[in-house]
């Protein structure tokens, strides 16, 4: 179990020069470990650069960045095991696929590590199959595969570092339904069988309400909330005023509520609202 | 990789950034020839005094272009090293053992690091600082027109270096993100040996040659979908008309050279042979 925290962390893009934006604004933040979090916010507020503090990619300018209560810039020669601890799956990840064959790009990041053949056979078959990646493919060069096995692919080659915290920044961007649904699930059942901390970064409300326990609100650099769904989602005056919204469903909901009808607004996703729709219905028959 | 500034074209609103950027290419050429026909003092002097006019007509901060200086200061200071050293002359001002440096060789030094100065502040300031790249190409097809009589393809050579600019700022970002990303995975790029950290760098340049001939396809494809084909019957979108005005600087930089070798005849002062 490994525990992230970040403490008054700063971060500029073009520092000292005029074009200084600040992209990160005295950021406070505990990461559960050993839970997903969702980490919602607009575009532009600074979710992609606070990924890349967690594994030390990006240098906070201010602030401190804590793994397991240890500065992570303490010793700068260590970073490298900071990123196997934190295994960063960045936005298209599928562009950053470069051997002959799936098998040895999946077998990049262990090799990295210095690991023995068979542990690396081994974690690569392990991790092919948390992403849900079909193993015959693994002799195929990843330039043959369709878009949605080359972002699994991907994955799979940061889950073969086996790192304690997983983060994952729009993991779904640009897939159809079907794509989106697999990647999510396999993530779901990866983080139940590993126990390990999984980080979403996503502007989906729909995704995260429906599989991240924790969610972190962000806009303009700032955290503007943390909390379970249901204190998030029961915030909705606050998300709309930071340019996001709650689910469709749980609107509706809201709607039928106010109508009189008997269903509460803690229902974030459709399968959620057909069964409590179905269930006053078959009552009022 | 952000420090990489390319094509530094800076925004302002200036005589030189509305100057007809045809009439920029020429006026660079002559500017040129001019920072050549200096031979004394005096001429030196104006064109030094030509160049901080120029820097004040184009409204770009002193800062910026002195940071344009700088990747040729070892150049510079080089040049000016090997002037003072192994000009021979007549007036010896200091020598010990087998060093000698004579009068001449200090003047020659001044002027050579004036030249090469004014000759990168004259160019940036005609050319890169006030013309944007996508104006300078169209300005070099205008200019190298009258080659297509030798069927020369000028079109498409000026279509291909517009692309290729645009296609810059998109790779190096593009690079960016693919190292980031493989840093990620416990990449090194900047330990070990030679042949190591050569090796490290596959990782990045696959992924960026499949991405840019990725790119590069889709965008042919984008052409033709509009029908693209080629220079013949093509017209532009913004056409530019010389107008009378802009002769003036043509005849300013003319007037320039001529005093320039009215000074050299003069002689006065100290003069290079």
């Amino acid at each position: 179990m490994a525990e992230i925290k970040l403490e008054n962390l700063s971060y500029f893009h073009g520092k000292d020069t005029p074009y200084e934006i600040k992209a990160l604004d005295t950021i406070n933040l505990t990461i559960p470990s050993g839970m997903i979090t969702g980490l919602i916010g607009h575009t532009g507020s600074g979710k992609s650069t606070l990924v890349q503090m967690l594994n030390g990619i990006l240098r906070p300018h201010e602030g401190r960045v804590l793994l397991d209560g240890q500065d992570i810039w303490e010793k700068q020669k260590n970073i490298r095991s900071v990123r196997f601890r934190v295994g960063l799956v960045m936005q298209y990840p599928e562009y950053q696929l470069f051997e002959e064959t799936v098998y040895k790009d999946i077998a990049f990041g262990p090799k990295n590590m210095g690991l023995g053949e068979e542990e690396i056979r081994v974690r690569v078959e392990e991790s092919v199959r948390f992403a849900g990646l079909s193993p015959e493919l693994l002799q195929k060069s990843p330039f043959d595969l369709s878009g949605g096995e080359k972002r699994r692919a991907a994955i799979a080659g940061i889950i073969a570092m086996r790192p304690d915290v997983l983060v994952l920044d729009e993991p779904a961007a640009g897939l159809d339904p079907r794509g989106r649904e697999a990647i999510f699930s396999n993530l779901v059942k990866y983080h139940e069988e590993s126990g390990n901390t999984v980080v979403i970064v996503s502007h989906s409300m729909e995704d995260m309400a429906r599989y991240c326990d924790n969610l972190i609100v962000m806009n303009e650099g700032k955290i503007v909330m943390q909390g379970d769904r249901d204190y998030v989602f029961s915030r909705s005056n606050q998300l709309t005023e930071v340019g996001l919204d709650i689910p469709q469903v749980t609107k509706l909901m809201l709607i039928l509520k106010e109508q009189g009808i008997d269903v509460d607004g803690g229902i974030y996703t459709v399968d959620q609202a057909l069964e409590r729709i179905l269930s006053i219905y078959r009552k009022s028959l | 990789m952000k420090s990489i500034a390319f094509g530094q074209f800076y925004p302002a609103n200036s005589p030189l950034h509305k100057l007809d950027p045809r009439i920029k290419v020429i006026l660079t050429v002559l500017y040129i020839v001019c920072s050549f026909l200096c031979k004394n003092l005096l001429s030196f002097a104006l064109l030094a005094l030509s160049a901080i006019l120029l820097i004040l007509c184009g409204r770009v901060p002193i800062r910026i272009v002195l940071r344009g200086l700088r990747p040729v200061l070892i150049i510079l200071a080089f040049t000016a090293l090997l002037n003072i050293f192994w000009t021979k002359g007549e007036q010896l001002l200091f020598a010990w053992k087998f060093i000698e440096i004579y009068a001449e060789g200090l003047y020659a030094a001044v002027f050579m690091m004036v030249r090469i100065a004014t000759l990168i502040i004259g160019t940036g300031m005609l050319l890169t600082y006030t013309t944007t790249p996508i104006a300078l190409t169209d300005a070099l097809e205008d200019l190298l027109s009258p080659l297509k009589k030798l069927k020369v393809p000028v079109h498409e050579f000026a279509m291909m270096m517009t692309i290729a600019l645009r296609f810059i700022p998109l790779l190096s970002e593009e690079t960016e993100k693919i190292m980031t990303a493989q840093k990620a995975r416990g990449a090194d790029f900047s330990s070990g040996g030679l042949i190591q950290r050569a090796k490290a760098l596959i990782p990045i340049l696959i992924p960026l040659f499949v991405s840019a001939f990725n790119r590069a396809g889709d965008l042919a494809t984008a052409m033709e979908c509009r029908c693209y084909h080629g220079g013949e019957g093509r017209t532009r979108m913004h056409v530019r008309h010389v107008r009378l005005v802009d002769f003036i600087p043509l005849l300013l930089v003319l007037l320039l050279g001529a005093s320039l070798i009215f000074l050299n005849v003069l002689g006065i002062g100290f003069s290079m042979k």
